[in-house]
């Protein structure tokens, strides 16, 4: 699991993991890169820590709370020419903090968002002895594993809500920062 | 055959909810291509069938359905026709009509025309030439399906492009394709952060629907986004119920009326060939059905 760095949470934000947690870790920063931009030689980064100002003024074009202190952007470079940002942000979803990377064209506009990595956490009934209890006797004809991870949730649909304000917030930042 | 050695897996925020996809195969670019083009298929799903896009199908049905009538897109047409057929063979416990009172409890936002107080699915018309028309004011939401048939759709897609073995799952509702089995974790209903259960599904579609995470007030009494179309009336246990069958939009449409009708859905099920399992409050399962078996015996209802 990649870390979040530290530069750019909020001191308020705990960066532990509380296990059990359910995490997928779907794309490196840099596979991100390549899917966004396949056309790019290379990404120049282009960090940003942001001033009070700059918060202030995200907040008022997004109508979003702006927690973080920075951002990590890349500018995807084919030669001399700029083919676009590349953004990673982060946003607290259900309970732990959900990674994902957005692709800007360079006028703007949402190429591409990408999950990179997900969590949520769970209660300890994986661990709990009577929750296991309920698989024994299982025989062949079974449909329940004991030893597999979670891999694979169907519940009633969990609401994407928090990364669609994040990328708005995101949006926010471009015209504040890099425009 | 070449051996499938590589696995990617990728997610995206789309028909509001997270859309996992898995694919495995021979080579890694392949699968990112095929992935691609899963995620495209979807957002055109999303596209066409978006409540909230003012350009969807669904919006321009409810915008000119009453008294015009709109030339949707085949897919658009796919869907009704499948919701139709749900809502007559449940009599009316689904029905896309039900927007009506997911606006009124805010579950949807309002639409900019006046969509009336009363009607039923029996009031879309679905001529001939993909032509439909309302016999009144009306909305219809399709919430309640779009999102399996786009699952169903990103898997052809994904077939099309060389994966031979994945999974597409839109928020809960998935399918599997391919030679191996998949474990999908299910929800407890009274405490979606716990495991409840576990399922094995091989060749075969799933989706789950529970009021746990929608459940919210509406004049001092809880109200869920899962109604009975016959009553207008919310489901508000905590409950889950979980279909499996050989279509996810057929899966997706089944879960509401098992949620609502329960043990009396079974017959339909069985058309179908598909399975239910309803988990209580308490997380054990009341009712089962073949392929979703577990080894104990069900307690099933009097």
């Amino acid at each position: 699991m990649t870390q979040i760095p530290r530069w750019i949470l909020p001191t308020a934000i705990s960066v532990t993991v509380p296990l059990p947690s359910y995490a997928v870790q779907y794309l490196s920063v840099s596979q991100a890169q390549k899917l966004c931009f396949p056309e790019a030689t290379q990404f120049v980064a282009a960090h940003i820590k942001f001033a009070p100002a700059q918060v202030k003024a995200i907040e008022a074009a997004s109508g979003e709370k702006q927690l973080l202190r920075g951002q990590e952007i890349w500018r995807a470079m084919k030669g001399e020419r700029l083919q676009g940002f590349f953004i990673v942000d982060y946003v607290i979803g259900k309970h732990l903090v959900i990674d994902y990377a957005v692709a800007l064209s360079p006028e703007g506009r949402v190429k591409q968002i990408e999950i990179l990595n997900y969590r949520e956490s769970y209660g300890g009934e994986i661990r709990n002895a009577d929750w296991r209890k309920q698989f024994l006797g299982k025989t062949a004809r079974s449909h329940f594993a004991l030893n597999e991870g979670i891999t694979n949730i169907s519940g009633a649909t969990l609401s994407c809500r928090h990364v669609t304000e994040g990328v708005r917030r995101v949006l926010a930042t471009y015209e504040v920062c890099l425009k | 055959m070449k051996f499938a050695s590589s696995e990617v897996r990728r997610a995206r925020p789309l028909l509001g909810t997270f859309v996992d996809i898995t694919a495995r195969g021979a080579d890694e670019t392949n699968l990112h291509r095929a992935i691609d083009r899963a995620f495209a298929t979807i957002q055109r799903v999303d596209r066409l069938m978006s409540f909230h896009d003012p350009g969807s199908d669904v919006s321009r049905i409810n915008r000119d359905g009453f008294p015009k009538g709109v030339i949707v897109h085949p897919w658009t047409w796919r869907v009704l026709k499948c919701a139709q057929e749900f809502s007559r063979k449940s009599d009316g416990v689904f029905d896309i009509t039900i927007g009506r009172q997911l606006v009124k409890w805010d579950y949807l936002p309002k639409p900019g025309k006046r969509f009336g107080s009363g009607g039923s699915w029996r009031d879309i018309v679905l001529d001939n030439k993909r032509n439909v028309r309302f016999r009144r004011r009306l909305i219809v939401d399709l919430g309640g399906i779009a999102k399996g048939f786009a699952v169903d759709r990103a898997i052809k897609t994904l077939k099309d492009n060389g994966v031979v073995t994945g999974i597409v799952n839109a928020g809960g509702d998935l399918r599997v394709f391919g030679s191996t089995s998949q474990l999908i974790h299910l929800r407890h209903p009274a405490r979606p952060t716990h495991i409840a259960r576990a399922v094995r599904l091989r060749e075969r579609a799933m989706a789950t629907s529970g009021v746990y995470f929608e459940r919210r007030k509406y004049r001092g009494k809880y109200v869920g986004p899962l109604l009975d179309g016959r009553t207008s009336q919310s489901g508000r246990e905590l409950i889950s119920v979980s279909v499996a069958a050989a279509e996810c939009m057929v899966a997706d449409a089944l879960t509401k009326i098992v949620f609502t009708l329960r043990e009396k859905a079974a017959d339909l099920l069985a058309q179908y060939g598909a399975d239910a399992l309803l988990l209580e409050r308490d997380g054990a399962p009341s009712w089962i059905f073949d392929s979703l078996c577990d080894t104990r015996v069900p307690t099933r209802f009097a």
